[in-house]
């Protein structure tokens, strides 16, 4: 077990920079969850802690240990791959004995920790099938028996759970975060889906164009947005954001009045959440643009002048489209960033 | 009117459906709809049949017969009995199972060695079109420059003995294994670059996040290429070889140009044999038969080479 410290990391692929300076101490157990929109440098960062690619800066230590000019197969890392990787011509027994047999464990214990690993993802009677004679759930347990199977000081997860359907993904998703807990091995893990981040994540950290957003636990990502990209990134629906002004302690803009703190002036940006927005008031008024009923909510869309809200409204509610309506935003949760996109904090 | 107007008109009977034109739908013979599919093939189907399947069902009638010219005498399976008892056949048929086998297996080896070492290479489209150009060349230009490396030219024999490793010119074409020597030589350098090429394109083709894994289960390139790399190209170089392997059972060029199949026979190939009773002794129908002999027998071993190589890949 071991803790991963990234210091100034950054990689360049000619002109183009795919992660720009980055630093981030994982502590040891944790389960660090790497999280942004295609391109965002996420993977990159996940395959040089992995030494699958080198950084053009900075250094990366793992347990203690400068890895950088260490070989990707000495830094006793295991990573689970988008599309498993399994060996083709092994079978699943064979595919999780691959690393033992190459780190040269000795022949007597494999197959005890084979069938234990094969045991924790459910997969023991599969043990004798190839991979394509398996679903893609059970490839990709097999894949994590694989990488548990040895012991490794880190797990890395790149998209583990993107090829699967919405249901067996979620209950991937349990079955990953109690393993980990169960083994205490640090996990960094790689998703572009903030669902999974939120419920998997000790911390998360949310990257755009190659640097780092914010890095916080999934509440303080959720409850205290650094920007207007991590506001609008979290959340489903995400944030509202709204571009006014802000003068004398109000902010406004087409159809929206809001008191605001006095420290709010000039151009600045509104975000709340669509669960903080309610049904009756008058700082929004509009009309409502669609309803959509999902069962246990309804997202209900209200065109404030140029601008579309988004509010979660009670399961019940239901409304003809262009009917004339006042929104309430909860004052407690309004945001406020500045021209930059970042958030506009008290003089505290 | 309008070609996308409604097909019901005004008073309110429906016609056929006209197409885009407003023509009535074409209609074609139901006998030569039929035959459309074959009329299609049929130019392909005669230039084969014309090609292969005509001369091979001549040689396989001719091998009935004693031919003299145009004297044929009706011998039945004669030739076959006769050929069967031959020696030089047999001996044809050892030397091409030697020469051929040994070639084949140090092309199959030095390509899929060329091609580990070249496939992780990103310059490698730029500088494989050097390791094509032995197959560019036509083989009879081929076997005169080894004949002339070898031989005429004693190329090969002044090297040696520049690095002392003989002490005058060597008589390639003295001894059995060195006359057998040339042409594996020969053979190996004009179609290694088939193998290689193929095999890199497999190599390039496997998915690039297995060798990843691979490597972060602590495999080294060595053992990557040996567990899991090779195995997974095994259905492309059972193909590959087999390709190779019967254009080989026919290796003709090398042996008319290089050796005529001397020292006493010890480089005489089947085709050579085939050729030799065809073409300097005019027995047509002896030749006929050996031909036939030869092709049921490369059916034979590429069918089996094949079956077993995909079966026991699956499971």
């Amino acid at each position: 077990m071991a803790s991963i410290h990234l210091q100034n990391i950054v990689k360049r692929y000619g002109g183009f920079v795919g992660v720009q300076n980055m630093s981030l101490d994982i502590a040891d157990e944790e389960f660090l969850v790497l999280l942004g929109p295609s391109g965002c440098g996420k993977t990159t960062t996940m395959r040089m802690i992995a030494g699958l690619e080198e950084p053009t800066e900075g250094q990366i230590v793992i347990g203690g240990e400068v890895v950088n000019d260490i070989d990707a197969r000495d830094r006793d890392v295991a990573m689970v791959f988008q599309g498993y990787a399994l060996y083709p011509n092994m079978s699943i027994y064979e595919n999780i004995r691959f690393p033992l047999r190459m780190r040269g464990i000795p022949a007597s214990e494999h197959d005890a920790r084979i069938r234990k690993a094969a045991e924790m993802v459910e997969l023991g009677s599969f043990l004798d099938r190839k991979p394509g004679a398996l679903s893609g759930g059970q490839r990709q347990r097999a894949a994590l028996a694989r990488a548990v199977v040895r012991q490794p000081q880190v797990f890395l997860m790149d998209e583990p759970l993107s090829n699967l359907d919405a249901k067996l993904r979620q209950s991937m998703r349990v079955q990953i975060k109690h393993m980990q807990r169960q083994l205490k091995v640090t996990t960094v893990y790689v998703t572009h889906d903030q669902i999974e981040a939120m419920t998997l994540a000790d911390r998360i950290v949310i990257m755009n164009k190659g640097a780092i957003q914010q890095v916080g636990t999934p509440d303080e990502i959720y409850s205290d947005p650094a920007n207007t990209f991590v506001a609008g990134f979290i959340g489903s629906p995400p944030m509202n954001l709204i571009q006014g002004t802000a003068r004398d302690g109000r902010f406004t803009a087409p159809g929206i009045s809001v008191p605001c703190p006095r420290f709010v002036h000039g151009q600045v940006t509104l975000g709340v959440r669509p669960e903080d927005c309610h049904v009756g008031g008058d700082n929004l008024q509009g009309q409502v643009y669609g309803v959509e009923p999902t069962g246990d909510v309804t997202y209900l869309t209200v065109l404030g002048g140029t601008n579309k809200i988004e509010v979660k409204a009670a399961r019940d509610y239901r409304s003809d489209i262009d009917v004339a309506i006042g929104i309430a935003f909860d004052p407690a949760h309004l945001y406020f960033f500045d021209e930059s996109g970042q958030r506009i904090r008290g003089a505290a | 009117m309008r070609t996308d107007a409604p097909s019901v008109p005004a008073g309110g009977v429906a016609s056929a459906t006209p197409d885009r034109s407003g023509n009535p739908p074409r209609r074609r013979s139901p006998a030569l709809r039929k035959a459309f599919p074959y009329l299609l093939l049929a130019p392909a189907m005669i230039y084969l049949l014309a090609i292969t399947l005509y001369p091979g069902l001549f040689a396989i009638y001719q091998s009935l017969f004693v031919v003299k010219f145009l004297n044929w005498t009706w011998t039945g399976l004669g030739n076959y009995s006769q050929i069967l008892q031959d020696r030089e056949f047999w001996a044809a048929l050892g030397n091409t199972a030697l020469i051929g086998g040994i070639s084949l297996t140090l092309q199959t080896a030095i390509a899929l060695t060329l091609a580990y070492f070249a496939y992780r290479d990103p310059l490698i489209r730029g500088w494989r079109i050097i390791f094509l150009m032995p197959m560019l060349f036509m083989p009879s230009a081929v076997a005169f420059i080894w004949k002339l490396a070898f031989n005429d030219g004693r190329v090969i024999s002044d090297l040696l003995m520049s690095v002392g490793l003989v002490d005058g010119n060597v008589d390639w074409l003295a001894s059995v294994w060195l006359a057998r020597m040339t042409l594996i030589v020969a053979d190996v350098w004009q179609w290694t670059p088939f193998l290689f090429i193929i095999f890199v394109a497999a190599l390039q083709g496997q998915d690039q996040e297995i060798e990843e894994a691979a490597r972060l289960d602590g495999a080294s390139w060595p053992e990557i290429f040996w567990n899991i790399s090779l195995p997974m190209m095994r259905p492309v170089i059972v193909v590959a070889v087999t390709l190779r392997g019967i254009d080989i059972t026919t290796m003709f060029t090398n042996v008319f140009v290089m050796t005529q199949g001397t020292p006493g026979g010890a480089t005489e190939t089947m085709s050579y044999f085939i050729y030799r009773q065809g073409f300097r002794m005019f027995n047509f129908g002896y030749a006929s038969a050996a031909s036939v002999l030869m092709l049921i027998l490369t059916i034979i071993i590429a069918q089996t080479v094949v079956k077993r190589a995909f079966h026991s890949g699956k499971k």
